[in-house]
């Protein structure tokens, strides 16, 4: 009996699985409670809104104010979405499906942007391109006074783009990998052409995938404070930001609601593109599409690719260089920089993605093998935190520790928590695309040969999930590693990180100290992206 | 508070520019001398160095010397960016006394101010001591009632402007709000005495800057609030913007930018300038101050004991060594601020206290910042 027939008998067996009717109560069970855990913050945005005056909270969210930072996050969002888009899906296609020559190490650099911090991006811009910056100084003996402002909406949207479409890449990327070449061949064969081939069979496979990165960079885009700040443009987080300021609590809470709000809205809009999973669940990823032939594309492609890079990379890194050697004599006693501040960060950002696969699993199996919108409900609202500013999160876990959890307060628990909270949908996302490809009557067999739900799972899922569980974990580390503003208010006494060290420095002025750090931040960060890069082959 | 005819020094005080400064820190002296069991400490080790630290005179007031030993374990929330600066006063005084040990927890004052009411209301205090930059978050926290009383002796020691009222905070350093603005773009005459001349004001139309998220900004403009009235903050938010002024994120960007010639002028606390000075010695930069109004605010950097300590002595004497004349000495020479106590003078040429001509209210209501950035929001500055 060959291979296949005893797959085939296996596979008929298996339908005697499906009397465990129980089984799929207790993950339900299970994800619930983990989802309650999850938007446990938002309990406390509720309680502080609630307190809000009526007649105040109408005046707010109608102010002239609020409108204007609406319409800007909603600009800002959209632009930097699409922005995204249009840099991670070319360079997606250029790495996978082309002959571009040193593909590995424009995959390297097209994906490690991501480690670069956007405030730190932001800072980097300004120190070249603002006023009086090291552009505008090279360029003043050719006689340029001037230089366009690199502040406002299109500064804010290209630094937040360099910096984030790397999500879109990283999606888009590994579901082209998985994606069976074969129907393009096919395609070519009827004479499509390479545009309609594209279209028609390619696109609509790696649309999830596109619009998987897209929502992370959207996402991300409208919960970030620091480089709106940086670049001069006004939106929702600054707005709460002033109102925590201000000690303004209800207001922050309010603003914090709408917010969610805008999150909801740009989390249905991406369900109604993911939801035709049709294209997620395909074959491996043996049969790639024969490589497309760039001919004297070829030069051009890699300009882009050089281009970007220069950007994002060497930019940021040559400012940060410059910082470090401008940066006079020592710094003041409480500025020291420690080893200990780099083994904290990596500490809890180990912590975070360990904690992230294990929530991430039930979830993202629940969703990816249950039936109908109420399965993948959990999925969708683990998406929630991220969405919420780092501020928020950080006040509410103070209120709510302090209250239900005193012992815990201050701990490193409530910070990992936090950390949960924020950076989970990157786990889920990975975990759940690699469930997808999974055949499901492997564990069915796998169950009809007896084994227990727990031990199929483990025996025949995991190894092949495993790919893109540790994608998951190493996108929530270097997350993890660059998040400021909960950081800050929730590390125990006495506990720094590389972040929270940064941030000591350049609040008091010393740009310079802040150079070491940012350089180790995007090393030790840069080491988890090659890990992300090497499971996807 | 009179007014002296200090103008022109006042207006000068910054161009000390190359002088040569640094080797002339007389006046070392070892502390502790005569105490068996005490690490050495010297003067020189709490004054800071460089240009703007000319040869100073020995400072008066209460000697660390004279003070009671601090022993045991201290707790304090330490609000501010500059808190490097201020841990670096931390570590002294734990080098000084070998049974004494801080911790320290540094965030912005106002998110500290927060999580101090919170951990009060839950009955779960963690500090002993909030320090902070901004008399506005002291308030707020004494205010919801989070504070215990202060020892008589520290109190005794500064003037009844830079303290609360009942005594809650305490003020350590002063933070004056000025004009810094570029010598090669503006001339003193340029500058009007009042903060509300600046809109009406030709030579500064459409190139000064300010930074409304900040903290002392949101201060000096709910200090404008007080010492005159609401409608007078909101015409004058007004006709600044009419008259086009440029948005930075930090004081600092604004001093470094009026140094850089970015901006002609701009309005942040004094010490940002000398900061900016004291890196690059011959930027064309100086500071103004204005007369009697919210331009010329003192704000300070305060400290106040919190009523969930067990540590009630240890904080008070704590309070009080913050207040000696070295601690004094270490934020005149370090941070650049105004010395709260009489013996110990302001550095280089930076005009007195006391000729300073700051508006009359009472700084713990500056504890109103919700009013503020109403306003501001309201007439779209923020």
């Amino acid at each position: 009996m060959g291979a296949s027939d005893r797959l085939e008998r296996i596979r008929e067996g298996a339908n005697v699985a499906d009397r465990d009717a129980d089984e799929p109560t207790v993950l339900a069970l299970v994800v619930l409670a983990i989802s309650l855990l999850l938007l446990s913050p938002i309990a406390w945005v509720l309680i502080e809104a609630s307190e809000m005056p009526t007649g105040r909270l109408v005046e707010l969210v109608v102010s002239g104010t609020t409108t204007t930072v609406t319409v800007n996050t909603f600009v800002l969002v959209s632009a930097v979405t699409a922005a995204s888009i249009l840099i991670g899906v070319p360079l997606a296609l250029l790495t996978v499906q082309t002959d571009l020559p040193f593909k590995r190490f424009w995959t390297v650099t097209a994906a490690l942007p991501l480690v670069v911090p956007s405030y730190i991006g932001a800072f980097a811009f300004v120190s070249a391109f603002g006023p009086r910056g090291e552009l505008a100084d090279l360029l003043a003996p050719l006689g340029i006074e001037s230089i366009p402002t690199i502040y406002g909406l299109h500064g804010t949207v290209l630094v937040l783009t360099l910096f984030t479409y790397p999500y879109v890449f990283l999606t888009t990327r590994a579901s082209l990998i998985s994606f069976d070449g074969r129907a393009v061949e096919a395609a070519r064969t009827l004479n499509a052409s390479r545009f309609q081939a594209f279209k028609r069979v390619t696109l609509p496979q790696i649309l999830p995938g596109i619009a998987a990165g897209a929502l992370l960079v959207a996402l991300y885009t409208l919960s970030d404070f620091g480089t709106p700040a940086i670049m001069r443009y006004d939106v929702f987080t600054r707005m709460i930001f002033v109102e925590e300021q201000a000690r303004n609590l209800d207001a922050a809470a309010v603003l914090s609601l709408l917010l969610l709000v805008l999150a909801m809205a740009i989390l249905a809009v991406e369900s109604r593109i993911g939801a035709s999973r049709d294209g997620a669940y395909v074959a491996s990823g043996d049969h790639r599409a024969g490589e497309i032939q760039l001919g004297y594309w070829k030069l051009p492609a890699m300009g882009f690719c050089a281009l970007i890079a220069a950007l994002c990379l060497a930019l940021p890194i040559g400012i940060l260089g410059l910082w470090l050697v401008r940066s006079a004599g020592a710094a003041p006693a409480g500025f020291v920089f420690e080893a200990q501040h780099v083994t904290n960060s990596v500490m809890l950002a180990a912590g975070a993605a360990a904690l992230c696969v294990v929530v991430a699993l039930p979830i993202a199996y629940l969703s990816a093998r249950g039936d109908g919108t109420l399965s993948s409900l959990p999925e969708r609202v683990s998406y929630v935190g991220y969405a919420v500013p780092g501020v928020v999160i950080g006040l509410s876990l103070i209120y709510l520790a302090l209250r239900f959890v005193p012992f815990l307060y201050q701990s490193l628990f409530v910070l990992v928590f936090a950390y949960v909270v924020r950076f989970l949908p990157q786990a889920v996302g990975t975990t759940e695309s690699s469930i997808l490809q999974v055949d499901p009557s492997y564990i069915e067999a796998a169950r009809s040969l007896g084994y227990g739900p727990i031990t199929s799972f483990r025996k025949v899922v995991l190894p092949l999930v495993a790919p893109g569980i540790a994608a998951g974990a190493a996108l929530v580390f270097l997350t993890t590693m660059k998040e400021l503003p909960a950081t800050l208010m929730l590390r125990p006494i006495g506990f720094e990180t590389i972040v929270t060290y940064i941030w000591l420095v350049r609040g008091a002025a010393y740009q310079g100290q802040a150079a070491v750090p940012a350089l180790i931040l995007v090393g030790v960060s840069g080491l988890s992206m090659l890990v992300i890069l090497r499971q996807e082959g | 508070m009179t007014d002296l005819n200090s103008s022109s020094s006042r207006r000068r005080f910054l161009a000390l520019g190359g002088a040569t400064a640094a080797g002339s820190l007389a006046g070392c002296f070892g502390l502790f001398s005569d105490d068996n069991n005490q690490i050495g400490v010297s003067l020189s080790d709490f004054r800071g160095s460089g240009p703007l630290v000319e040869s100073r005179d020995q400072p008066g007031g209460t000697s660390i010397q004279d003070l009671p030993a601090l022993e045991g374990e201290l707790t304090v929330y330490l609000g501010g960016g500059e808190g490097g600066l201020y841990v670096d006063l931390l570590d002294l005084l734990e080098q000084a006394y070998e049974g004494f040990t801080v911790n320290h927890r540094v965030e912005g004052s106002s998110s500290l101010a927060t999580t101090i009411i919170e951990e009060s209301e839950a009955g779960a205090s963690q500090a002993d001591v909030f320090m902070s930059v901004d008399a506005g978050s002291l308030g707020a926290v004494a205010n919801a009632g989070a504070t215990q009383s202060l020892p008589s002796e520290a109190l005794d020691a500064v003037p009844g402007s830079f303290q609360d009222g009942d005594g809650r905070w305490v003020g350590f350093a002063g933070r004056a709000r000025a004009i810094p603005y570029n010598t090669d773009r503006l001339s003193p005459s340029d500058l009007p005495d009042s903060v509300h001349d600046f809109p009406d004001t030709a030579a500064l139309e459409g190139t000064m800057g300010w930074a409304p998220t900040y903290g002392a900004f949101q201060s000096f403009i709910t200090a404008m609030r007080l010492n005159r009235s609401d409608d007078v903050a909101r015409s004058w938010l007004n006709s600044m913007q009419n008259h086009g002024i440029t948005e930075y994120d930090n004081e600092f960007a604004v001093s470094n930018s009026a140094a850089n010639g970015e901006l002609a002028a701009g309005f942040a606390n004094h010490y940002y300038s000398l900061r900016v000075q004291s890196a690059r010695q011959n930027a064309p930069l100086d500071l103004h101050f204005t007369e009697g109004d919210a331009g010329a605010l003192v704000n300070v950097s305060g400290l106040e004991i919190l009523n969930g300590t067990n540590n009630a002595e240890l904080a008070g004497n704590f309070v009080r060594h913050v207040l000696s004349s070295e601690a004094q000495e270490f934020f005149a020479t370090r941070t650049f601020a105004y010395p709260m106590i009489s013996g110990v003078q302001p550095v280089g040429g930076l005009p007195r206290i006391d000729d300073l001509n700051p508006p009359d209210i009472d700084l713990t209501e500056l504890a109103d910042v919700e009013g503020t950035v109403d306003l501001m929001q309201d007439v779209g500055v923020l």
